[in-house]
This record gives C-alpha cells, structure tokens and sequence, in this order.
C-alpha cells in the first residue's frame, strides 16, 4: 500500500484489503489524526484494483470505541470540523460514509462501543470474537445517539437496538446474543482468521457483480418495497450476463 | 371444481386449503418459461376459488424451488435476453405477491431454496420448512445480480443475513436451523410431516375472517412500502374497509353460540394496475 496512515493499518493480502484500527492503547479510538485519514484509507482499498473484499478490524482487545473525546477535547480544530459533520450529516467514517462500493466485513475483535457501531452498523456482513460485546453509552454521557443505532434498527430488530441505546454503559449485548439476533452472522475465536476465509470466498465471484448487488441491497433501505425492486429490475437489465452458465441445476447447486 | 390441468404445476383442495405444487422435480422444480406462464394463472385460480380460504405451496420431490432453470437458459438460444422486456417494465407475475394475491400464503419449503427460489419465501406470508430444507444464493457466483428477492427478505429478516448470502453465492448454505433462529421461517418440521403440519397451520387461519385476513395483509405489506405514520395512516383504512361488513356481526355471533363462524365469501378486489 502507497500511504501511511495515522492510527490505521492499511494493507493488502491476495485479494482481500485490510483496514485495521491501530490505536490499542486507548480501545482503537478515533483521534483527529484518525478521523482525517479514514477517508483515504477507505478510498485507496475500494480503488486498488487487486482488492475485492474489505474486512475491517482491530488491534488488541478492543474492536472500536469510537471518539477519543480526551484527545479531541484538545484539538478545537478537529473538534469543530466533526461537529459540523455531525450536524450536517456528513460523517466520513464508516464504509457507507465513504461511498465504499466492494463487499466490507466487519471482524469484531473486541468490545465496540458508542461510535465503533458505525462500523458494525454500516458493513455489509458482520462476525465477531466470542469475547466481543457491544454497548452504546452515549445516554450515560449526556450525549444523544443517532445514526449508529438508527442503521441498525433498519438492519433487524429494533427492541435491542433501543434497550442499547437507552441502557448505555449500564449494560453490553454479548456475542452470543447479537448472533441469535442475526446483527452477527458468525461467532469465532479469532475473528480476523474467519473474516479472511470469508473474504476469500466472496472473492471467487465476478467484482462488478458482487458490487451491483450490495448497491440494490442498501438502496432497499432508503424505499418502500415496489420502489426498491423496481430500481433494481432496471439495474439488472443493465448488468452484463455472464460468459458461462451452468447447465443444469445440479451443476449450479453441487451436492443436494 | 376441477382446476386448470398444468405442464409444470399441480393444484389441489383439501377442505378449505388450496394447494400450489411446484411439479418438475427431475429439474429440481426450476422455473422454466412455462412455470413462469403457468405460475401467473395459477395464483389467480386459487385466489378467486370462493372455497379455498388460504394457500399453500411446495415442491414435489425433493427440492423447493430453485430459481431459473438454467439447462433452459443454456440451451435455446434465448439466455437471460427472455426476461429482459419484463424486467425493464418491472412487469412480474410469478409469485403471490406479483398477483396481489388476497388469501394467506403459506411456502412450506421441502427442500433446498436456492437463488430465484427465494421470490416465494420473500413474497409468502408465513414460511415453514422442514428440518432437512437448506438455503442458498447462488446468482452472483455465475455472475447474475441478485436483488428483487433479497430486497424482499431484507425487509422481513435481519439484513445482515441476507448480504452475507447475495455476496458469498454458492459457497456457503444456510441450514433450516438458522433460517428458523432469524425469524426467515417460523416452524420446522421433521420432512415426512412437513405437508401435514401445513395443512394443519392453514386450517387454523381458515377459521379466521377472509375479509378482516386481506385487509390485514394488504394493511401488513403496504407497511413495507412506506415510513411509521404513513403506513398506519393507510392502516387505518383498512381497519375502516371492513367496518360494516357481515363477518363483523357474525364474528361475535359465532363466538356467543359457541359454534365456529359461517364467513362470507372471500371476494378478490380488482387488482391494482399493472400488477407490482
């Protein structure tokens, strides 16, 4: 990878990209310096060519605990420039943020707090370490929590995401719970290890296609139902077709 | 009433129940052109059926459905390019949903669920599986876009779910299990039960109003296109739509001489133009 990058890790492995929060010492929080390169490291892995699939992780135990308030409460400049892209609705944080147009896994290593659920919230599949847990104590701060918890009150039930958001650092949801509540698809001991054997999975399939369908699905968050499969019949018609077709259902299924 | 006689399906009744049955199973009950054809008259004879009263659907042999039949698309010609007038007209008729079917729908997946086989889980009202049933997506892997049925299951299950599905393809099955835990469907049942059990479930709902039945899914589905307030805004005339019906005094009636209800008719109202 070209850049440096402050408080990340950007790298390239086969065909899968990592973005790697690198911040251990104070839960992988965001500083300014953070804050002003994640949009550049999200860029240059959706744009490297060798790239199909992102998973987003972090060092030591904790996955993401969002804002490091301490350093930014020094730092008026940055301070300033988040609040107005809180305000605006501007944030350039997370994946979705930054317009990321390949798949983005989420491996949560650790505990994700406050405004690390951005980045559970906005990935398009989520695992987690068993000993991952997630909590949101904004309310506990005098802070009011939206758009974390607003993308993923779309994404499934909406009851934990509200006993979250309102119980703040009182409680934490554990892996296992957010697995049978379907927020995480996969509960491992080491996260990043299964995160990159799903990556290369996801990688066998055609670029352009993978990244036509991620765009339906989340633009079906956005419409009602009819609005949302009627954009995406157009979208279809407009994809190539593949070269080679399988010939029957069998050879398209394997094993049944 | 003797139904319509289908190359690909087979309609029956049984009591109040009317049964769709996917019936190619040598090709593992894929969706070839004349099913597609076929689908669209068959949701519509059981839905005005004035004695069939809920709908149910699955496959014969030991699959559900599995989407397109593309030994079909490989070998006359025609590939994809068949659907792609549809498609631009966003002009469908193959599931119940497409046909603004009125009746309750329940899928009971007998087998494996993959690809396109998913447009009747998404646009079912209740889905029940047997234990042995498995799930699978697998478009993008051959390099098809996956999206009006994963649009549909996003809206009724966790999203995550249905991403890690469409993007992983063909490597990876979702067992019944699972399918049952994210709430996809909502009873599993040993396979050699599964059309019993079926049958049973639609009994239960056949005992409830017609009337009061399509107000609540039209109520239920159109919430699925809008926003909180304006979804109970068109909720509100539905629960008006039925107001002074007569299943509203026979209801009661029923109830008070303890003995069950003799509904009016189920009445399909004219579909909305042009279909979904």
């Amino acid at each position: 990878m070209s850049g440096t990058y402050r408080g990340l890790v950007v790298e390239r492995d086969g065909p899968v990209g990592w973005l790697v929060f690198d911040r251990p010492q104070v839960g992988n929080a965001m500083d300014a310096a953070m804050l002003a390169d994640l949009p550049r490291a999200w860029a240059e892995l959706d744009a490297d060519p060798d790239v199909r699939v992102i998973v987003n992780t972090g060092k030591g135990s904790a996955f993401q605990t969002g804002l490091d308030v301490r350093q930014l409460a020094g730092d008026r400049d940055a301070l300033r420039e988040q609040s107005r892209r809180t305000k605006k609705a501007e944030l350039r944080i997370s994946a979705w943020h930054n317009g990321v147009g390949k798949p983005v896994i989420a491996a949560v290593n650790g505990v994700c707090a406050g405004g690390g659920l951005h980045f559970v919230a906005d990935a398009d599949i989520v695992i987690a370490a068993d000993r991952a847990v997630f909590l949101d104590p904004h309310v506990s701060l005098g802070q009011a929590s939206a758009f974390e918890l607003i993308a993923l009150a779309r994404r499934g039930a909406v009851e934990p995401v509200l006993r979250i958001g309102l119980t703040g650092r009182q409680e934490r949801l554990d892996a296992a719970r957010a697995y049978q509540l379907g927020i995480v698809s996969e509960v491992v001991p080491d996260a990043a290890a299964a995160a990159r054997q799903l990556a290369e999975k996801i990688a066998r399939n055609p670029p352009e296609t993978v990244r036509l369908v991620k765009r339906q699905l989340w633009h079906a968050l956005e419409v009602g139902l009819s609005e949302a499969r009627r954009a995406a019949a157009t979208e279809i018609v407009r994809s190539p077709w593949a070269a080679t077709v399988p010939t029957s259902q069998q050879e398209l299924l394997g094993e049944i | 009433m003797p139904y319509t006689e289908y190359q690909t399906l087979i309609l029956r009744r049984r009591g109040p129940v009317g049964w769709l049955l996917f019936n190619r199973p040598e090709s593992l009950n894929a969706m070839n052109s004349v099913m597609r054809a076929e689908l669209a008259d068959a949701w519509l004879e059981l839905d005005r059926d004035p004695e069939v009263r809920v709908i149910v659907h699955t496959g014969e042999g030991r699959a559900f459905q599995t989407g397109v039949d593309v030994a079909e698309l490989a070998t006359d010609g025609l590939g994809m390019e068949r659907y792609r007038a549809d498609l631009e007209a966003y002009d469908l008729h193959f599931t119940a949903w497409h046909q603004q079917v009125s009746k309750p729908v329940i899928a009971a997946v007998n087998g494996i669920c993959a690809g396109g086989g998913f447009h009747w889980v998404a646009d079912a009202d209740i889905v029940i599986a047997a234990t042995t049933a498995e799930f699978t997506e697998p478009h993008v892997s051959v390099g098809q876009v996956v999206a009006l049925e994963s649009i549909g299951l996003l809206r009724k299950m966790p999203f995550e779910a249905v991403m890690r599905m469409a993007l992983v393809g063909r490597y990876e099955r979702m067992s019944a299990q699972r399918a049952y835990e994210l709430g996809m469907v909502s009873q599993l049942v040993p396979p050699d039960q599964l059309r019993e059990a079926a049958q049973e479930l639609a009994e239960k709902i056949a005992r409830n109003s017609p009337a009061a039945m399509a107000a609540t899914k039209r109520a239920l589905w159109g919430a699925l296109e809008t926003g909180l307030t304006q979804a109970c805004r068109r909720g509100a005339l539905e629960i008006v739509s039925v107001w002074g019906h007569p299943d509203q005094d026979e209801g009661p009636r029923a109830f008070a001489e303890k003995r069950e209800p003799r509904w009016a008719d189920p009445q399909r109202p004219e579909p909305k133009e042009n279909g979904r």
